[in-house]
């Protein structure tokens, strides 16, 4: 058996149904960040990061905004009355304000009945195997029957621009995912971990109530405060340590009955971190699809947005046995193996 | 230690030929940065199965430094 890398968790008696990711029309591709970084220091970038185009939102667009767009064609994909939703759970470390949650907003953008459950989640990377998990034992326990999941960061708005490695990387989008109560639904396995040693390598350091950038740091000399900072270095490392038996342990779980995944889904940290994970887990290139070079590194909205552009059609289909495996700030990961299929609606929309 | 020169030459940009224990991480094409760092992590971890940390492998100056870290981890 391999180590156990997180808290192990277990639902049943509920499933996905649905899947909607919503992009910014904005496209940024390589060439627009040239007059910024020099054609040489934007490639040396790119070879690393493998991004060759981000859809980022402008003005004052933010991700509830495109959750809001997701949630509304989800509801009429999957013809589900407004007043039917029991729980909406946003899940963003790109919020609308510190205060009131986003959630709240989100229930009346989308017509949500006031007997609603609707709270935020503060996690990124990690945070969609997190929801899914939440969103399931909810059901599971009859506290609803239905469930939004609203899953998405608009980081654009939070790099430095002047930041080569970060302004690069990420791109936009806001996605929902819609859970339903179902019986005979096959269980879903879960492993979630923490490690708050790594709290300061990827980081706004300003902005909540404790200014990290006063504490000292020499990594944030000359940086700004309210900017994203990430130590690609260290965050390499707690990846190739955390990912690969995290990987090892959830297919053990989820395939005690004898079925591999169909699809390995890993967040879309950076396309050279992402190859190196495939071959460790001696996976080929069709079970793990990839996204990164089209959309950019997406946060928590990197997993669903992996299955509305690059499983639509399978997930439309059949069902598929997915693993997903969320990783990144806090440190936080989390991994589900899940059936997932035949879905109603699984689309990716821009606005 | 072929397939870790091969790497090695490949992220300093420099020609294979060149790479031995002597040579300057500082002296090819490409930057001794965070960029050639976590490649160089990637490279040892598919050579050697260890793990080496970004700080210690910033300060190595030589290909030579490089290789007793790799040496001691896998002692460890």
């Amino acid at each position: 058996m391999v180590a156990p890398i997180g808290r192990e968790a277990r639902s049943t008696g509920a499933q996905i149904v649905g899947v909607v990711s919503c992009v910014p029309s904005r496209t940024r591709r390589n060439e627009d960040f040239h007059a910024t970084f020099g054609e040489a220091g934007v490639a040396d970038v790119v070879k690393m990061i493998g991004v060759q185009s981000r859809h980022q939102v402008e003005g004052t667009t933010t991700t509830r905004d495109l959750c809001a767009h997701a949630g509304r064609r989800l509801l009429e994909g999957l013809e589900w009355t407004p007043d039917s939703v029991d729980a909406l759970l946003f899940v963003s470390q790109t919020p609308d304000f510190r205060l009131p949650p986003t959630a709240c907003a989100l229930q009346a953008d989308l017509g949500l009945p006031t007997q609603c459950i609707a709270f935020d989640i503060n996690l990124g990377c990690s945070g969609y195997p997190y929801a899914i998990w939440l969103g399931m034992t909810m059901i599971q326990t009859g506290a609803a029957r239905r469930v939004l999941l609203a899953v998405g960061d608009t980081i654009s708005r939070i790099v430095d621009p002047n930041d080569r490695a970060t302004a690069l990387l990420f791109g936009d989008a806001g996605t929902v995912t819609a859970l339903e109560a179902k019986a005979e639904a096959s269980p879903s396995h879960f492993i979630l971990g923490s490690d708050g040693k790594g709290v300061s390598n990827l980081i706004v350091p300003t902005g909540g109530f404790r200014d990290y950038a006063a504490c000292g740091d020499a990594r944030l000399a000359g940086k700004l405060g309210t900017a994203l900072y990430m130590d690609g270095g260290e965050i390499f490392n707690f990846t190739l340590r955390t990912i690969p038996p995290l990987v090892a342990r959830t297919v053990e779980l989820g395939s005690a009955d004898g079925k591999a995944p169909d699809f390995y889904l890993f967040h879309q940290a950076n396309l050279f971190m992402l190859k190196h994970l495939i071959k460790k887990a001696k996976l080929a290139p069709e079970q793990a699809p990839v996204n990164i070079d089209e959309f950019g590194n997406t946060s928590s909205a990197s997993i669903p947005l992996l299955m509305t552009s690059r499983l639509g059609e399978a997930l439309r289909q059949g069902s598929k046995r997915l693993a997903l495996f969320g990783f990144g700030v806090g440190y936080s990961w989390a991994a589900a193996s899940i059936d997932v299929g035949p879905l109603k609606v699984v689309e990716t929309i821009q606005a | 230690m072929s397939e870790f020169h091969k790497g090695i030459a490949e992220i300093l940009e420099i020609d294979e030929s060149a790479v031995n224990a002597a040579t300057d991480l500082h002296a090819g094409e490409a930057a001794w940065d965070s960029l050639a760092v976590v490649s160089t992590i990637a490279l040892i971890d598919d050579c050697f199965n260890v793990m080496l940390d970004g700080q210690s492998l910033t300060n190595c100056n030589t290909v030579g430094d490089i290789e007793a870290l790799i040496e001691a981890a896998r002692k460890a």
